[in-house]
């Protein structure tokens, strides 16, 4: 078990990182401090060089994205930083370790990257349901403010920075980019026709930086130890730096654990205290739910970006999620299912219509009444929904069900044939516990 | 200009073009439900997936051909890869699945886009066996204004009726509501679809779901003869398509014209055409005899007696224009008379030199048709006024105009009045004003509808409505349109312009068996703001007359 | 409403122009309400861009759901047309339609707390508060449904009162909770 100096994750614990003056008294604001001495478009280069991926699930090159944004020496056009804070991916968690536990670490992040994209704006759309992250990010925020760190000149450099607490209202899609965007400007959290993408136009019409919250709270560490320190950690040059990992289901010690980015998932089960009771390893989500099942034999696989999309899945919002081998997966996927065809937001034919399909399909297997046909029907449909959806919604709503019947037909097979779940009912409590 | 080529069809086009409107052009038709021409484009029924390369590389996805647009050169498409069948027949399946089989009963069969496209694009068995349909209960047929009828179950969720309501009519009425497989249109509870275009959004919806109150299980489509013609609402002059079965007028529906109406009407005028059905008509020619009774007689005789009572009155004392007032003749036209009747009525009254000739139209609610430029408002319940006055009917000097003739006693002062087009507004239906026109010693009467007025006549002679004959009107911005008939007139109903050339003629043999195109070429060279332009050859969308 | 083949005259009487909104007359927000709305307009360059947090502010002050006259004082407050407010109502999980309990209790049962136990948890309420999920106590104290992913999975299984989550439950700790509600 390689030891790690936590990096993202310092401060939780430290009941003094809730107070401005404690997270000074720790290191904190220094990078935006460095940052706002730099030239904006140094601070770019510094996040690009770092290779710091998108932390919310798509994995795209932050520094890079920050570079879309047009025309950033224009000071008569609007800018935004809307920070990603939306959370709702099934077992991710991290996001909110880092609000409650470490929220001037998120708002420093924030304030450097609006210094590089010169956005005077930056709104963070948190989810509807965090109210206790919500309640200590308006507490920090409002500190910042008084402190000056926020305001008419941020840390008395000139720099105009507002940052607001914008609350979600209960829904998936909109921690789709443009779905966010869409609900920030409040309308339903519809996802938009793309091109145009957000960096040329987003909130309200103007150029927009969407990050997630992890990937922000990177940030002041790459100002502060700089863009090689952040890639001495990791795999390789695409996959670099800390990397938080939420691990729940039948572990022993499920949590959010900090380790660099690349981790093999043996590794990363033991170090959550292995299978829960000392069960047996069935299978494992490396992602979230719309990160395709992967077997067992997969434990070795190294946990970041690209490894993990070679063997046919995606590391996402890096939401592990173990199951041991009294989890009947039909059950599991079926559960996606429904919560993909309640998150759909209706918009375009084959996620609105096809989510609704598959997770009927599934509900008929799991209940016992599947035909021979259904596997293959499900492999149809799913196959008619991925790549034509209007979002990236429809491509992971089909993750679940393509994999289990991919990697675990036999399964399937067993709920057709025996026209029921082969696995007893689980109960996990024992009467009056 | 950018080219494209669309399966290896190449075309410049305008940068911006989108690739279905680019396929139009080149023939190529790109199936789709949620665009429209003129709501903004959402991408989302996914119907319009096709193949597209750019700079030599194929996109690794389909793209949906409504939101990508043709920017510079070098983009290829295809529409008939097999990856784009599938998808294509894959988006149908869907939206198949939870749409009722309602065909048997529901209006737009015959019309309907996804029987059109599930017959071009889609496969003919069904996948969902053993799974229930998703449904609305209570929303089979909830009336969501006067107007128009929702059917939840057969909506394919393509929101251009929500987007209609917001962009085009401006007025947001409609939303959608809920999420997911969950979702659907609907009013605010209590709310109701109520503005002036409102049955359009039963144009544009593409399915059955959305249906018009007062055409519901009227007619089958397909046995419906769809001519084009104008609306006779108002001075907008919106282009429609009559539909009719054997000369029974089932619909309007708007048809398209830029310059005009656009793609719009609204529904007032949308059920102008059920006067027709409503109203009795004149069918024979009536002469008041001796005895004070009207009898039917043949045309002969009646446009006889006309004749004899113009002359009659014309000998002696109107020419001189000195004449006694008792002895004036006037001539009453209305904004219903096409420009060719008007001209030919101005004609009879240059024949008998009477100054009093006038156009009487009735003030309507304003009807707003929104267009490209701005928009068209119409305040005149009469699709003609400009032209039949352009044409000739306006008092010459200190001759008598409507209000004198309608509201006030210039009857009284008639030996003679002529009134064209009997059901002309309020005035025809009301007993004061028909009882002061027919202070006139002798009172002829032209038009479709045995009106009140048609009844005191002592001639009403019965001419064909709009739907029945050819001509032209000119709307509120001064462009003349054109419009021929739908059906003939029936029985012994003739079309205005043959009935007057055929009374003129007893005057001037020369102006015997005239046509619409020789009145309005006659017209042409009388009035500098037709100069130039022939009945026939008015371009599609109408004619800006000279200023 | 409709009555087909209706008369028209030519100057358009008897057109049926829709009848008047059957919503409560002059639907207004309490003053509080809209003052903690008027605070948060400087934020959004757009006034559409208030509408969700004036949704929850207005929520809170119709005992936590939204009924239509709520809905047709936020439209009437931003200028809005009420079918678009409507929608976004509708659109969202944390806006409520019909009345909810003083206790609002959402229990997780996406694949992370079901693979702990989240069903039994769902059987718990069920057996303690005797009305069925997304049903109000007939005493007014509680209501329940099931939730999609809190984000507290690794303290699975969990369920959120009001403001507050309460996490790694037993079926007996999730009994004991629910008594104590007020």
């Amino acid at each position: 078990m390689p030891s790690f100096e936590p990096v993202l994750t310092r401060n939780v614990g430290r009941k003094e990182a809730l107070t401005l003056a404690g997270y000074k008294q720790l290191g904190g604001y220094e990078g935006l401090a460095k940052a706002l001495k730099m030239d904006p478009d140094a601070v770019i280069e510094e996040v690009k060089k770092s290779g710091l991926r998108g932390r919310g699930g798509a994995g795209f090159a932050a520094g890079m994205k920050w570079s879309f944004i047009p025309d950033r020496k224009n000071k008569d056009k609007a800018r935004y930083l809307v920070c990603n804070a939306d959370e709702s991916e099934p077992g991710t968690f991290k996001d909110r370790l880092l609000m409650e536990n470490d929220p001037h670490q998120l708002i420093e992040g924030c304030a450097i990257c609006c210094w590089a994209v010169q956005a005077e704006t930056c709104y963070i759309y948190i989810r509807g349901e965090y109210t206790k992250s919500a309640a200590i990010l308006e507490q920090a925020l409002q500190e910042a403010r008084d402190a000056g760190i926020l305001g008419g000149s941020a840390m008395d450099s000139g720099f105009k920075l507002d940052m607001w607490l914008h609350r979600g209202a209960g829904a998936y899609i909109c921690g789709e980019e443009t779905g966010m965007l869409e609900s920030l400007e409040g309308k339903r959290g519809q996802p938009r026709v793309k091109p145009p993408f957000p960096a040329v136009v987003g909130a309200f019409g103007a150029p927009t930086v969407i990050n997630n919250v992890e990937t922000l709270c990177n940030v002041p560490h790459i100002l502060i130890r700089g863009a090689d320190w952040f890639k001495s950690i990791g795999t390789d040059e695409k996959n670099t730096g800390p990397k938080l990992y939420a691990i729940s289901g039948h572990v022993e010690r499920p949590g959010t654990y900090e380790y660099p980015i690349g981790i093999s998932f043996r590794e990363m089960l033991d170090g959550c205290g292995g299978m829960w009771k000392g069960g047996t390893l069935k299978a494992f989500i490396p992602g979230g739910a719309s990160a395709p099942m992967l077997p067992a034999s997969s434990i070795d696989i190294k946990m970041d970006f690209d490894t993990v999309a070679k063997a046919g899945s995606m590391l996402g919002s890096a939401a592990v999620i173990v199951m041991d081998d009294q989890t009947c997966l039909v059950r599991a996927a079926a559960r996606l299912a429904k919560f993909f065809n309640h998150e759909s937001c209706g918009q375009c034919t084959p996620c609105r219509e096809g989510t609704n399909w598959m997770e009927l399909l599934l509900s008929r297997i799991e209940h016992g009444e599947g035909r021979p046909g259904d596997p293959d029907l499900l492999m149809a449909v799913s196959g008619n929904v991925g790549g034509n959806s209007l979002c990236a919604l429809g491509d992971a709503a089909i993750g679940p069900v393509r994999s289990l019947i991919k990697t675990f037909r036999p399964e399937v097979d067993r709920h057709i044939a025996e026209h029921g779940c082969p696995f007893p009912e689980r109960r996990f409590f024992a009467e009056g516990a | 200009m950018p080219k494209v080529t669309i399966n290896d069809r190449t075309v410049e086009v305008p940068v911006g073009t989108n690739v279905i409107e680019a396929g139009l052009l080149v023939g190529v038709q790109i199936p789709h439900y949620c665009y429209h021409p003129r709501l903004s484009v959402v991408g989302q029924c996914r119907m319009c997936l096709v193949e597209v390369e750019m700079g030599g590389r194929k996109m690794p996805k389909l793209q949906a051909a409504c939101s990508t647009q043709v920017e510079k050169d070098g983009m290829v498409v295809r529409t008939d890869t097999p990856e784009v069948k599938e998808a294509v027949k894959g988006m149908m399946e869907f939206l198949l699945i939870n749409h009722p089989l309602d065909c048997p009963i529901c209006d737009q069969a015959g019309e309907c886009g996804l029987q059109d496209y599930s017959f071009k694009h889609g496969v003919a068995f069904s996948r969902f066996q053993f799974e229930d349909k998703r449904t609305y209960p209570g929303r089979e047929r909830i009336p969501l204004g006067a107007n128009v009828v929702l059917n939840m179950n057969r909506c394919i969720q393509c929101t251009r009726c929500v987007r209609f309501t917001n962009e085009i009519a401006k007025t947001g009425e409609l939303g959608f509501f809920n999420r997911g497989a969950r979702t659907e249109i609907g009013t605010f509870p209590g709310k109701e679809l109520s503005n002036p275009l409102a049955t359009c959004v039963v144009d544009v919806c593409p399915v059955g779901a959305l249906t018009s109150t007062r055409f519901r299980f009227a007619e089958r489509v397909f046995y419906l003869e769809k001519k084009p013609s104008l609306c006779t609402g108002c001075e907008v002059g919106c282009n429609v398509t009559i539909e009719h079965r054997r000369g029974n007028i089932k619909r309007y529906k708007p048809r398209a014209n830029p310059e005009v109406n656009d793609y719009w009407m609204c529904d007032y005028g949308r059920a102008s055409f059920e006067r027709y059905k409503t109203v009795p008509r004149l069918t024979a020619p009536r002469l008041r005899g001796e005895g004070g009774r009207s009898v039917p007689v043949s045309w002969k005789e009646a446009l006889d007696a006309a004749y004899k009572k113009l002359r009659g009155v014309d000998d002696g004392f109107a020419r001189s224009g000195s004449a006694p007032a008792e002895g004036a003749i006037a001539i009453l036209g209305s904004g219903f008379l096409t420009t060719e009747e008007a001209h030919l009525f101005a004609e009879l009254a240059d024949r008998l030199g009477t100054p009093h000739r006038a156009v009487a139209v009735d003030l309507g609610p304003e009807w707003h048709i929104p267009n490209l430029k701005g928009g068209i408002t119409g305040r005149e319940a009469a699709p003609n006024r400009r032209g039949a006055e352009l044409a000739g009917l306006v008092p010459g000097a200190s001759g008598m105009n409507a209000k004198d003739l309608l509201e006030g006693d210039g009857a009284a002062r008639c030996a003679l009045l002529v009134v064209a087009d009997s059901d002309f507004g309020k005035a025809a239906w009301d007993e004061a004003t028909v009882a002061r026109l027919r202070q006139a010693r002798t009172l002829i009467v032209f038009g479709w509808a045995d009106s009140p007025l048609a009844k005191a006549a002592d001639l009403a002679l019965p001419l064909a409505t709009h739907a029945e004959k050819t001509g032209s009107f000119v709307n509120v911005e001064g462009r003349v349109q054109r419009f021929t008939p739908a059906f003939p007139p029936p029985g012994l109903v003739r079309p205005g312009v043959e009935v007057l050339s055929e009374l003129l003629a007893r005057f001037d043999a020369s102006l015997s068996g005239l046509t619409p195109e020789e009145v309005f070429a006659h017209l042409a060279e009388d009035v500098p703001a037709f100069a130039g332009l022939a009945l026939a050859d008015l371009p599609a969308t109408g004619a800006p007359l000279h200023p | 409403m409709s009555e087909p083949g209706k008369t028209i005259s030519p100057t358009g009487e008897e057109f049926s122009a829709g009848t008047p909104t059957l919503v409560a007359d002059r639907p207004r927000l309490p003053e509080a309400a809209r003052k903690e709305i008027d605070a948060l307009r400087p934020r959004y360059p757009t006034t559409l861009a208030v509408l969700l947090p004036a949704l929850h502010i207005a929520q809170r002050h119709w005992d936590g759901w939204l009924p239509d006259a709520a809905i047709a004082a936020v439209a009437a407050e931003l200028g809005l047309p009420a079918a678009t407010v409507y929608g976004v109502v509708t659109f969202y999980d944390l806006y409520h339609q019909k009345p909810v309990g003083r206790h609002r209790i959402r229990v997780c049962t996406n694949l992370s707390c079901q693979l702990r136990g989240s069903t039994e948890i769902m059987e718990t309420l069920k057996s303690e508060l005797k009305v069925d999920e997304d049903e109000v106590t007939p005493d007014g104290r509680c209501s329940y449904i099931h939730f999609e992913c809190l984000g507290s999975c690794d303290t699975a299984p969990m369920m959120m009162i009001d403001d507050e989550y309460h996490e790694n439950l037993s079926p007996e700790r999730a009994r004991r909770i629910v008594k104590g509600l007020p």
